[in-house]
């Protein structure tokens, strides 16, 4: 088979490689670089890059294809800087991105579900549909990005729902119809203008790791900000994290920050509200982190955060609402009772009773003007683990990539009205601890001893893959693979509740983007 | 089918998902195998698949994956999972001639934007 790079290519690489590496601001890498192949059209926009609108991340993917597939030279600082220009010139609204944002976010507990299954098949296939939905491009454009996919990746009409019809022909016209109608250029929004300065107020949950609220404090810095973020957790322990963070666009807010240990990762939107919504992530193991809610202190008063969001009847709790412009007296539902513990325009604790009496089900707590929602329960009905199904991916064993594990967690249930579990009306009470194994899923995984080698859960839901590379220890040296369930079990007055899952413990993946 | 007797496990896997189709459409493998396209980051080319295979589990997976990892990189087989050694990623497979025994050299492609 052929290893040399398509003969059309080369010419573009010459050009490109013959120029300088010297440092260069973006509107000059555009002018002197990108024409070199994407030559101006009498009117002077730029074919394809003119021609398409992405968020940072396809932009970086872009980027990265250039400077892989054509020998475009780019620098760490020019590639950064290059992406924030067609980011802000050439970007989505965050509107354009609702839905879709967990594949920016990372989020690993996300169905990817294609609008028809002609797209899915036609699509999602090799990678998730997000992808897909997150890009603008001109009908002439789109029909340029299904020609390229069968020029790069020839052998996708020959796999497993392609061969079996005319996917040339459905691709360029039910598909392309779809695209170009969809998801056609549209007009890039502008850049934000505001200065996010401040102190903002935080509140989230880190699946595995609880509760938390806090304070993210960002001040103008250069064409960006600097970043200091202190998250209080509800186990009692506390996490510093330090950076820099900017807004690409109309509202793309990115952050890398550091404990001086772990570096996380911060994507969240900047919405029409003003608040920031998104995720953060450990940027080596991306399955670790938590959703966040942030809001400046000085924007109009909101609860972003209640830990926890449940009580027992006839038990007391210290209850924290976190936001901002917080003020005024509780206001209590019938059967609760409450003392102020402490009281802050962020963060007002009480310590909540609920009385025996109290009616089970959702409720509301109010400040002054505010509410926020809890749940009193008596016994949970049920359990479920969630995710219901996921992978994680063996690593390590001194191989270059990490192992991706699985986090996995509890939510209590009560039936509802109608007294059946699994039914429309059933009443979701929270997260809550339990202990964790795993098991065999079936007769297959139980003659591989896939739960003797896939990996082991701890306690706090985090299943931990096996190492990567042949197995010798197991039939035909297979990998350290398995089908399994993920077994959660929480004793409540005498009864145990169990919960399952499904984790595919399953092998790399070696071509890692942004967007996956 | 009746004259032909599976002779592997695989096969013996694919008698028996066609006859649960047969007997139980809305509950054969096929429902099972769509369900998890929906599970991001997944390839859904079950033949034989990546992460999981047709059957919705990872035993009829090429396996040790390694040993036949040139044989999915090569084709372009999973190219949004495995670098295709066809036309982007030329070079991938330089430093690993066996990759059963070389699958450390093996690189994840994609350089990280710092910042």
């Amino acid at each position: 088979m052929s290893r040399t790079a398509p003969a059309l290519w080369s010419t573009c690489a010459a050009l490109a490689l013959a120029l300088p590496a010297l440092a260069m601001e973006p509107q000059e890498i555009l002018d002197r670089v990108c024409t070199t192949c994407h030559a101006p059209r009498a009117d002077g926009s730029l074919p394809r890059i003119d021609d398409g609108r992405r968020t940072p991340e396809g932009w970086d993917m872009t980027l990265v294809r250039m400077m892989r597939n054509h020998g475009v030279r780019l620098s760490g600082e020019e590639r950064a800087a290059m992406v924030r220009h067609l980011a802000d010139t050439r970007g989505l609204s965050v509107a354009e991105t609702e839905g879709w944002r967990y594949i920016l976010e990372q989020e690993p507990v996300s169905v990817d579900l294609a609008p028809t299954q002609d797209l899915a098949e036609m699509c999602a296939r090799c990678h998730s549909f997000a992808r897909v939905a997150l890009q603008r491009r001109t009908r002439e454009d789109w029909a340029h990005m299904i020609h390229f996919h069968l020029g790069q990746y020839p052998t996708l009409e020959y796999q497993a729902l392609a061969r079996d019809r005319d996917w040339w022909g459905l691709a360029m016209s039910e598909v392309l119809d779809f695209l170009a109608g969809t998801y056609g250029l549209g007009d890039a929004p502008a850049p934000v203008a505001a200065d996010l300065s401040g102190a903002w107020s935080v509140a989230g949950r880190m699946p595995g790791r609880g509760d938390y609220a806090g304070t993210m404090h960002v001040m103008a810095e250069g064409a960006g900000y600097e970043v200091h973020l202190d998250m209080g957790f509800a186990d009692g322990s506390h996490a510093h994290f330090d950076g820099q963070g900017l807004v690409y666009g109309a509202g793309e807010w990115r952050a890398t920050l550091s404990d001086g240990e772990t570096e996380i990762r911060q994507v969240m939107a900047l919405g029409a509200d003003g608040a920031l919504s998104g995720r953060w992530f450990d940027a080596e193991s991306d399955v670790i982190g938590a959703r966040m809610l942030a809001a400046r202190e000085d924007a109009a008063p909101r609860i972003l955060g209640i830990s926890p969001g449940h009580l027992r009847l006839g038990e007391a709790a210290e209850v924290t609402l976190t936001g901002v412009g917080l003020s005024g007296a509780p206001v209590l539902p019938e059967g609760v009772s409450a003392e102020l513990v402490s009281e802050s325009a962020t963060q007002v604790v009480l310590r909540v009773t609920a009385g025996e009496e109290a009616a089970v089900g959702p409720v509301t707590l109010g400040l002054g003007d505010l509410a926020a929602p809890l749940v009193l329960y008596d016994r949970l009905d049920r359990i479920a683990v969630v995710p219901e199904v996921t992978i994680s991916r063996v690593g390590g064993n001194d191989g270059p990539i990490a192992k991706v594990p699985a986090q996995f967690e509890v939510l209590g249930y009560l039936n509802g009205p109608d007294g059946e579990p699994g039914t429309e009306d059933d009443i979701l009470v929270g997260h809550f601890p339990a202990d964790w194994s795993t098991e065999n899923f079936d007769e297959v995984a139980a003659a591989m001893e896939d739960a003797r080698f896939a990996g082991v859960i701890d306690g706090t839901g985090r299943f931990t893959p096996g190492d990567a590379g042949p197995n010798p220890e197991r039939p035909m040296m297979t990998n350290n693979a398995g089908n399994l369930w993920v077994v959660a079990r929480l004793e409540q007055a005498g009864e145990v509740l169990e919960g399952r899952a499904q984790l595919y413990a399953t092998v790399q993946r070696f071509v890692d983007p942004p967007i996956r | 089918m009746k004259h032909l007797t599976p002779a592997n496990a695989r096969a013996k896997a694919m008698d028996e998902a066609l006859e649960a189709e047969a007997a139980a459409p809305a509950e054969g493998s096929a429902e099972e195998v769509l369900a998890m396209n929906a599970l991001v980051g997944c390839t859904t080319s079950f033949d034989p698949g990546w992460e999981i295979d047709a059957f919705g589990g990872v035993a009829n997976l090429c396996q040790p994956m390694e040993a036949d990892l040139y044989g999915c990189a090569d084709p372009c087989w999973w190219p949004a999972q495995v670098p295709d050694t066809m036309t982007t990623y030329p070079n991938w497979t330089e430093n690993a001639p066996a990759s059963e025994a070389d699958w450390r050299q093996l690189q994840s492609v994609f350089p990280r934007l710092k910042g």
